[in-house]
């Protein structure tokens, strides 16, 4: 089951260079050791808030989910690495939970 | 003088002590402490009559049984008259004995084959239940390696989906061209709204 969940937000680019920065996360994770899994396109959004990262202040960004298998250790070296990419506005890396069985769902009954 | 000697003394102290009934304490008599001691008795050491412990071994084994011999008898004969005196109180005692003993006999037996009964009762149920967990065991044992195998078939299905260098570009492309919302809206009835305005 996947293990992390990276949830990106790159710069508000043109397509050519997301592109580019997605290839160069994923080429980092694989690198690391990483099993990607799957990537998602959350579209291109307003930030709740104005967020200044590298000297720039950023009012829209490209939400990307990224699920992959990996060992623990790479973590720390992963989101150093991602705190100095010039395009990352914010990486987040999460667990991901197993799926909960949906069947009985506790609550009031109606 | 009279010390105390504690330990494995105190057997061979017992063994060669003459067994008297009572213990003869030191008595201060017609003088006290301060009177001069008499001119004939200066320098006089008192020493307890000589013992032979032979002797004095046997004679103590000797009295023993004796002695033994004779409380048994006594008491006896005490048991004895104090029967005859219950008896003529209040009849014999033999046939009310008679009877209770056999009332206690039956009562154990009794007791004894509903014991018999209840552990052979409880012996098969705990081999039942032993017999059982074991079946349970084994059938959680076997789901638990089913589904496994499922997991197993699941990833195996799964993987065939992941990002490699090669899907990489055409992933990111077909990533970029889907923009998928997870956003949705409900309301009091449950009425749920997948479509959303992405801003």
């Amino acid at each position: 089951m996947p293990r992390y969940e990276l949830a990106l937000i790159l710069k508000a680019m043109q397509r050519p260079e997301t592109s580019a920065a997605l290839r160069r996360t994923v080429e980092s994770l694989m690198q690391r050791g990483a099993v990607v899994r799957d990537l998602e396109n959350l579209g291109e959004r307003l930030l709740p808030y104005a967020i200044t990262k590298h000297n720039q202040k950023h009012s829209r960004g490209a939400y990307f989910l990224i699920d992959f298998y990996s060992a623990t250790n790479i973590l720390s070296g992963l989101l150093d690495h991602l705190h100095r990419d010039v395009d990352v506005v914010r990486p987040t890396v999460l667990k991901k939970d197993d799926q909960v069985s949906s069947s009985n769902c506790c609550g009031p009954q109606q | 003088m009279f010390q105390v000697i504690g330990g494995r003394g105190v057997q061979v102290t017992r063994l060669l002590a003459p067994g008297r009934a009572v213990l003869v304490e030191a008595v201060r008599g017609r003088k006290s402490r301060t009177d001069t001691v008499a001119k004939s008795k200066q320098g006089r050491i008192k020493v307890p009559p000589p013992v032979d412990p032979t002797e004095m071994v046997v004679l103590k084994e000797r009295y023993a049984e004796y002695e033994m011999i004779t409380r048994a008898l006594r008491l006896e004969f005490k048991e004895e008259v104090l029967r005859k005196k219950y008896e003529e109180e209040t009849g014999s005692m033999a046939e009310e004995h008679r009877a209770l003993m056999v009332f206690n006999d039956q009562e154990n037996l009794r007791m004894l084959q509903q014991r018999v009964v209840r552990i052979q009762m409880e012996k098969e149920e705990a081999e039942n239940k032993q017999v059982e967990a074991a079946i349970e065991r084994e059938l959680q044992q076997q789901e638990f390696i089913k589904e496994k195998e499922r997991e197993i078939l699941k990833l195996q299905e799964d993987a065939k989906n992941f990002i490699t260098l090669e899907n990489l570009d055409q992933r990111i492309e077909e990533a970029l061209d889907s923009p998928k919302n997870y956003n949705f809206a409900v309301d009091k009835e449950g009425r749920v709204v997948k479509q959303t305005m992405l801003q």
